[in-house]
């Protein structure tokens, strides 16, 4: 039974820009706080964009108003045999085999026109686990984001270890804020309910947690055509 | 027959029964047995304890090695080097801790041998005012339960009190190696439901009703603390639900059917009250979601608490036992914390160890959420040891005549205890 995870990504202040500095910052706090590196991590996340009838993708075209114009399929780095479909407007969260992709290629009706790589170091704390990642296009080095998961390793309830989480996350903007970087990081609390999952922890609530982040990083990315 | 001096005769508060006992009495200074028989005997009770203890740490920190090679042998790749690193520690350490073990066991059995209890060689000496040396029988069976009745000053029991106690002795055997065999015998030695020993209920001088029987103490337990789940098992019955969750935990699959499993397993095995209560040598407390502790019962039936452990409800595993340790540091802290707080109850208070026990274990379901009284937190780094942590410490003290102040939490930096 996964433990309990919360996903945090940075917002630049205003007119700031996200860096590499502030990715290296981040994890010097983590090391502050008496983390110890202890691996690599990477998730990847696709979007897939509806085909029209006519063979190209895109918002114009004649598609059947009711079918979700996007669909995102998320490689999560801690199941690597895994694939996870979410399709947001319906509130629906898939697990499947990390085969799964091969069948979306072979019936062409959705398609991958963004691939993002969340990568970076891992970071163990006592109890905690601390990965923080750069988030960047699948053939670009161009950063388009920081992201951080914070893992509970003795609790898999959401309701009970609410409190340990954000107090977790009060200790860990108080320890950034010393640095003085432009922005800070953000825990969006993502609606599990609406997606039918329990109050116990899984891979489907990372995967969610993952959709939900995007939404606000999604600004940065370049869509392809 | 050597004539003794009265006082010396109401001063070892012994007085064989004349129809049964023979009738020589020697000299408690006897030089040939050094001590006087009855002490010679509870003597050899006491360490023919301590020798099951023994054994049964021996084959615990066995179980444990093989635990650790286990972990080491199935550890996730990225942190292959962590485990590994971790596991050859806990191996050094368990090998020195055996090797103690066997040391022990070995001078104990030595002593044992000299004082006759493992060849019966006392038997046949006359000096021995009627008392035998324990017996261990070749299926490890102790024949010692009328002679400690002797010593208990009750020697001038009957003949049909010994018959009882005979019997009552062969029925513990009996229930011992033929648990599947119907307990026909004891229902009407004991009246009340049958299996249920009936202890006398006192009234304590503050108005507490006090709890005497295993039975009384978690029914009143499962009252007072609705949201906990109790669970009692034999020996066997543990070992087995420890590594059920194991397996049970590490699925992939996660739905409410898997939830509701969890909870059954426990229920339908054994409820408070289903197991036998005189078997029952482990108890297990589950606040779901919150914690998993584990109380071990020596011996077997009793209220004698004999060792807790605190783990995450998401363990499971060959070392989910009452000396085993949790793999998270919160509860690792909680059960050092817990071990202090067992030794402190059974010193003080040893009849009321367990109740108080099991009521300062449920204390412990706000351990995630309650913050220390003293410096208002939830999460502090404790610079010692360099970790996250919650109030980790819940006062065990008595203060005035009540018990110790439950709605308290301390940091173990804010604590006033030692370590």
């Amino acid at each position: 039974m996964p433990p309990v995870k919360w996903l945090m990504h940075w917002h630049p202040s205003p007119g700031a820009t996200v860096n590499s500095q502030i990715l290296s910052e981040a994890c010097g706090c983590a090391e502050s706080l008496g983390g110890s590196k202890d691996g690599r991590w990477k998730t990847s996340i696709f979007f897939y964009r509806a085909m029209t009838r006519d063979g190209a993708g895109g918002p114009a075209g004649q598609q059947h108003p009711d079918l979700p114009r996007e669909l995102l399929g998320v490689a999560l780095h801690e199941r690597p045999g895994l694939y996870f479909s979410i399709v947001r407007a319906q509130r629906l969260v898939l697990q499947a085999d990390a085969a799964f992709p091969q069948v979306m290629e072979k019936l062409q009706s959705y398609r991958i026109r963004v691939a993002l790589n969340f990568e970076g170091f891992q970071y163990q704390l006592g109890d905690f686990c601390l990965r923080i990642g750069k988030c960047v296009p699948n053939n670009s080095e161009a950063l388009r984001g920081i992201m951080m998961e914070v893992e509970y390793y003795p609790l898999s309830s959401i309701k009970k270890s609410k409190a340990v989480m954000e107090d977790f996350f009060d200790i860990w903007q108080e320890t950034v804020a010393k640095k003085s970087l432009p922005g800070q990081f953000i825990h969006v609390d993502s609606s599990f309910s609406d997606y039918g999952l329990s109050d116990q922890y899984s891979f489907q609530h990372t995967a969610v947690q993952y959709a939900t982040c995007l939404q606000q990083l999604m600004a940065a990315v370049t869509v392809r055509g | 027959m050597m004539q003794q001096p009265q006082a010396h005769a109401s001063a070892l508060a012994v007085a064989p029964s004349a129809s049964a006992v023979a009738p020589t009495v020697a000299h408690p200074q006897d030089p040939a047995g050094g001590d006087a028989p009855p002490k010679q005997v509870a003597q050899a009770m006491e360490r023919l304890g301590r020798a099951g203890r023994l054994i049964a740490d021996i084959r615990l920190g066995a179980d444990r090695l093989l635990e650790a090679l286990f972990v080491a042998g199935g550890a996730p790749p990225y942190s292959v080097h962590q485990h590994v690193d971790r596991m050859e520690r806990v191996i050094v350490k368990e090998e020195a801790a055996m090797r103690l073990h066997f040391q022990d066991l070995r001078a104990l059995g030595r002593q044992l041998e000299e004082s006759g209890v493992l060849n019966g060689a006392l038997k046949a000496r006359g000096n021995s005012w009627g008392l035998h040396m324990p017996l261990v029988c070749p299926d490890g069976a102790v024949v010692a339960y009328a002679w400690k009745r002797q010593l208990a000053g009750q020697a001038g029991a009957s003949a049909v009190d010994r018959t009882r106690l005979a019997l009552k002795a062969f029925t513990d055997q009996k229930r011992r190696f033929f648990p599947h065999l119907e307990d026909e015998v004891l229902s009407h030695l004991h009246d009340g439901e049958p299996g249920v020993t009936k202890k006398p209920k006192l009234i304590a001088s503050n108005g507490d009703l006090e709890e005497k029987s295993l039975s009384e103490i978690l029914k009143n337990l499962e009252n007072e603390v609705p949201n906990m789940k109790i669970f009692t098992y034999w020996h066997l019955d543990w070992s087995k639900r420890a590594s059920s969750l194991a397996s049970l935990m590490d699925d992939d699959f996660v739905g409410p059917s898997k939830e509701l499993n969890l909870q059954n397993m426990g229920k339908s095995r054994s409820g408070v009250l289903t197991t036998p209560i005189d078997q029952v040598a482990v108890i297990e407390l589950l606040v779901p979601s919150i914690f998993r502790a584990v109380v071990s019962l020596h011996p077997a039936g009793s209220t004698d608490p004999d060792a807790v452990a605190f783990f995450s409800p998401t363990e499971g595993g060959s070392y989910l036992h009452a000396r085993g340790t949790s793999v998270h540091h919160v509860f690792k802290h909680v059960k050092e914390h817990a071990d202090k707080a067992l030794q402190y109850f059974i010193s003080v208070e040893p009849s009321k160890a367990l109740s108080l026990l099991l009521r300062w274990i449920a204390s412990y379901q706000t351990l995630f959420t309650k913050v220390c009284s003293k410096c208002g937190r939830l999460l502090m780094m404790d610079k010692s040891l360099a970790l996250l942590l919650p109030p980790v410490h819940r006062p065990y003290h008595q203060t005035s005549n009540v018990g110790p102040d439950l709605q308290e939490a301390y940091h173990i930096g804010c604590s006033s205890y030692d370590g």
